[in-house]
């Protein structure tokens, strides 16, 4: 394993407690309650817990053995009543949009071998506690993308799409911003891959999510600067809490590419002396062979993953820690047919409408080629008092090493022609007070914390982004009142960013620096008002601002890949951000909307201008780009709507809107997502009438993607000069607009006592030929064609208590 | 506030022994490019007088190219028998590319296009005499070495390009990619 890994958890912990609040999610309002008691005595039992799994959330019972539940969307769940000394029950219930939902008395029965210790669990999701414009995906949603990367898997979300570099490679884009503009916490930890790279995937295995939350728009206050267009939070399952060793198996295959993903879970909860403690391993395999287009494959757009992840949990009454190790390793094939040397030959694979080499299926994966390994080690403690509140303290290490290795013509070198490491540490302090009630029935609740970051970058071989040392702290606070029908949450946080490149001055061989740093203030105001128990509005205004990344500033090389050289500009300032959105939910027995719209206006939006002037290097002319700042506005609309037709079948369209405008230069900008729209029928199969009926849960849904052409672009001009013709603006027009059928079934099934769910759907099911305007391959090549995917997942219980 | 400041202060430590590790980043490596071409010479020898030499090279290909040797001063209604050099002068010693494209002669191609002045009568017809070893319906040319034929006097340059084909060589300039792209000045008497 990693040697160099050290682990340097310092623990410091003050006093504190908090009773688990539950904050609002938006879209979800249902509240469930209920009673526990026990069977034997019928008096209430109080403390014991209730934990809805597939929310990885729950409640304690009160002196009267009361429990409630709030903000739970409508859905089906299976949910864990249990207390010490007493057999935990499960029971599955739907919760529809129904206000209120009362359970039965749940009696639960003395179980003489246990009597153990309280456990107090700890779950909630973390985007619960912030009042922000937010979808998740987790549950079956998230079952129907398993097999997909992070990036593509979040394309099911209004106001999401992803900006691809082939097949094999493919990065979240948030109403239109992505890669630095973007914060992903990964398991909570700022995730830090050189997420500038437009070709720059986040190295995070899919599979340790058990739900992916996005914030949209300027999250900056509890995350950290940089949030400009939004946070993305992969938060794994809970840990266990019932003992019982317990495992859980993924497989996904597909037609397309066949490829090939194994993930598996394996978990355990101790139980007497041990309770408390548990643990979890986790891992998956994934390969995958050359993409298939309509009409040819896709040379070396093979990939694989590896990856593996261990968690140790010990919780104690008021105290708990946790340590997590994750490792991701990726191959990632570029697609061949991309590859060019110069500008000349850029052209003349555009205006082919086929790549010259088609080659038959492969899992060959050679040059060109990204390899990368990404490490985490973190540490997180937290003690809770009843007095004070809950202190939660964070400590993070991670390593990512970059290499890329591009095709080879005469060298019969094995070096990458890029390796990039980056060491990043992270700490994190939150304290969050006890809840107050204040004298006219409200409730205020909140937090103050601080986040520290240091990175270490080092490169070799070429030149893209110098080394360099950064040094980050930010403090916040983020308070919430709510009274009656309103919610008003309010936040303020001050950063600190410095930062020191090196450069080596290749005739003294003497090193150079160069150090800037910033500093400022965001804010962030919001509030919900409940108009009637189906309609509920709400706002939210805050700001952020994003220091410009080392790459902005010093990049200088040329960036095969994307034939460009790229010329950073040492002089950027900090872009800064104002984000308005504005919001209506409405949920009634049988229809539910979700309507938003936002404006994002980024002062010194950062972007690449083209230079009017070609590089002229060895392998001929290449455009030439200078990182540039202009006044932007990002506004759009998101909007999901779902209709109940019968009591089973359901419509359910989403759609997005998005209009970026470049203020300065009175022009498009580069890169944004077309309108699209996702329209489909789901038909959900009626339970068999206990006809010893083993298959349960059966839909099967069909859904038409529309993406329309980007009809926003900048002016696309050619000249010549030199006797060479260059462009401005793109290379090429935009593609047209395409519309895609999916189709999906599914299905849950007892396997001996364990119950399966598997998941066969289509994508692209017409085989159609299309390109995506935000796939930088689309100049070569189509995307690929149909996909015929088979997902099953299958949990083992070994042993329960 | 007091907590807070408390709590701030506890991170200290945290960010002194993250602060603390081996700085990595101040030991700067060079740039270094695994396929760099920084010398680029054709020498064109006079068939009917072998000590008529003419040698052109544009240095420091890589980067901001310096054509002060670049010009090819040739004599009108001549033939020269050519050969190019591609040298990697990073690298010490300096790597001889010519050696290594020979090795590979199966995937590159040398392509030669003379281009005169507007309204010039110049004219430079380049034959490439060299063979690969690429199966049927090859052998194709390679292009390391050449003849060249002057007619008329005049100006004008000569484009050299060399094309990478892995496993897709055909004889045309059309399949790959350049690995270099760069005119050398004519000048025929």
């Amino acid at each position: 394993m990693r040697g160099y890994l050290t682990i340097w958890f310092v623990m410091n912990i003050l006093a504190g407690v908090v009773q688990v609040g539950y904050g609002q999610s938006r879209s979800c309002r249902a509240i469930l309650t209920g009673r526990i008691l026990g069977a034997d005595n019928h008096e209430p039992l109080t403390g014991a817990t209730v934990y809805i799994r597939e929310l990885a959330t729950g409640a304690v019972a009160d002196s009267a053995g009361n429990f409630q539940v709030l903000s739970v969307c409508p859905g089906r769940y299976t949910i864990d009543f249990q207390f010490v000394g007493y057999k935990t029950i499960d029971q599955t219930i739907i919760v529809r949009n129904d206000s209120t939902l009362s359970l039965a008395p749940i009696a639960l029965l003395p179980d003489s071998e246990t009597l153990r210790e309280v456990v107090v669990t700890e779950h909630r999701s973390e985007a619960q506690q912030l009042l922000q414009n937010q979808a998740a995906l987790s549950g079956n949603a998230l079952e129907a993308t398993r097999g997909q990367s992070l990036g593509e898997s979040l394309k099911a979300l209004p106001g999401l799409y992803s900006i691809q570099t082939g097949p094999s490679i493919s990065k979240p884009v948030i109403h239109g911003l992505y890669s630095n503009r973007i914060l992903t916490l990964n398991n909570g930890v700022r995730q830090e891959d050189q997420q500038w790279g437009s070709e720059h995937a986040p190295q995070i295995d899919q599979f340790l999510a058990a739900q992916l939350t996005v914030i949209k728009g300027a999250a900056s206050i509890k995350y950290g600067s940089d949030a400009i267009g939004g946070v993305i939070l992969v938060e794994p399952k809970a840990m266990p809490t019932v003992p019982g060793l317990r495992s859980e198996v993924n497989l996904v295959g597909g037609t397309n590419g066949r490829q090939g993903t194994v993930s598996g879970l394996m978990e355990q909860a101790f139980t007497n002396k041990l309770a408390g403690l548990s643990w979890r391993l986790q891992g998956t395999l994934k390969r995958v062979g050359y993409a298939k287009t309509p009409n040819y494959y896709l040379e070396n757009s093979s990939y694989l993953e590896n990856s593996f992840a261990g968690t140790v949990k010990y919780t104690k009454q008021r105290i708990g820690a946790e340590l997590f190790y994750s490792q991701f390793y990726t191959k990632v094939g570029l697609f061949r047919g991309a590859q060019v040397g110069s500008l000349a030959d850029f052209y003349a694979a555009i205006a082919r409408p086929e790549p010259l080499s088609q080659p038959g299926f492969s899992y060959d994966l050679g040059r060109p080629y990204q390899q990368v390994q990404h490490d985490l080690l973190k540490a997180k403690a937290f003690i809770r008092s009843e007095r004070l509140g809950m202190l939660t303290l964070t400590v993070a290490h991670q390593q990512n090493v970059r290499r890329e290795y591009d095709i080879q013509s005469f060298s019969r070198v094995t070096d990458p022609e890029l390796y990039l490491k980056l060491v990043t540490q992270t700490a994190d302090l939150i304290w969050e007070h006890q809840p107050i009630k204040t004298a006219n029935g409200g409730q205020l609740s909140g937090s103050v914390g601080f986040n520290g970051i240091t990175q270490g970058n080092v490169r070799r071989f070429l030149f893209l982004i110098p080394n360099y040392r950064n040094y980050g702290g930010g403090v916040y606070a983020l308070e919430r009142y709510a009274h009656d029908r309103w919610t008003l949450e309010g936040g303020i946080r001050y950063d600190y960013r410095w930062l020191r490149a090196y450069f080596l001055d290749e005739t003294t061989k003497l090193t150079t620096e160069k150090t800037r740093d910033w500093s400022n203030v965001t804010g962030s105001l919001g509030t919900t008002y409940q108009l009637t128990s189906k309609l509920m509005l709400s706002g939210n205004v805050s700001t952020a601002w994003r220091a410009p990344t080392v790459s902005d500033l010093y990049s200088n090389g040329l960036h095969q890949s994307a034939v460009a050289y790229e010329q950073g500009n040492p002089d950027l300032n900090p872009e800064q951000a104002y984000n308005l959105n504005v919001s209506v939910e409405y949920s009634s027995d049988r229809l539910y909307v979700d309507m938003g719209i936002y404006n994002n206006w980024i002062n010194n939006y950062i972007y690449l201008k083209p230079d009017s002037v070609p590089i002229i290097r060895q392998r001929g002319a290449f455009p030439a780009y200078t990182y540039n700042q202009v006044r932007a506005t990002f506004r759009g609309l998101d909007a999901t709507v779902r209709y109940k037709l019968t009591s089973q079948l359901t419509l359910t369209s989403k759609t997005s809107l998005l209009f970026a405008y470049d203020h300065t230069n009175r022009d498009y900008l580069v890169y944004i997502p077309a309108n699209h729209t996702e329209n489909g029928l789901r038909y959900d199969f009626e339970k068999p009438a206990s006809r010893q009926g083993r298959i349960t849960d059966v839909y099967l849904s069909v859904n038409h993607q529309y993406v329309a052409r980007q009809n926003r672009v900048p002016m696309v001009t050619q000249r010549e000069e030199n006797g060479q013709i260059i462009f401005t603006g793109d290379f090429a027009p935009p593609p047209p607009a395409y519309s895609l059928i999916g189709a999906e079934v599914g299905f849950s099934c007892k396997v001996g006592s364990n119950p399966m769910n598997v998941i066969l759907m289509g994508t692209n099911l017409l085989n159609q030929s299309y390109r995506d305007y935000l796939d930088r391959f689309r100049y070569f090549a189509d995307e690929p064609g149909r996909n015929i995917m088979l997902k099953v997942k299958l949990p083992l219980v070994f042993a329960r208590g | 506030m007091q907590l807070l400041k408390k709590a701030l202060w506890m991170i200290v430590p945290v960010m002194l022994v993250a602060s603390s590790c081996k700085k990595d980043e101040q030991n700067v490596d060079p740039t270094d490019d695994n396929e760099a071409i920084t010398t680029a010479t054709l020498t064109l020898t006079n068939k009917a007088v072998p000590t008529d030499i003419v040698t052109a090279t544009i240095e420091n290909l890589n980067t901001n190219a310096n054509f002060t040797n670049a010009t090819l001063n040739l004599k009108a209604n001549t033939t020269y028998s050519g050969v190019v050099t591609l040298l990697d002068k990073t690298k010490t010693p300096a790597l001889d590319a010519t050696e290594e494209i020979k090795e590979k002669a199966n995937e590159h191609l040398f392509v030669y296009t003379y281009t005169a002045a507007t309204s010039d009568p110049s004219s430079l017809t380049v034959t490439i005499t060299d063979k690969d070893s690429n199966p049927a319906p090859g052998p194709y040319p390679i292009g390391l070495t050449t003849e060249m034929k002057t007619g008329a006097a005049g100006s004008g340059k000569l484009k050299v390009v060399l094309r990478h084909q892995p496993n897709s060589k055909n004889g045309t300039a059309t399949p790959g990619s350049s690995d270099l792209d760069t005119d050398f000045p004519v000048v025929i008497k």
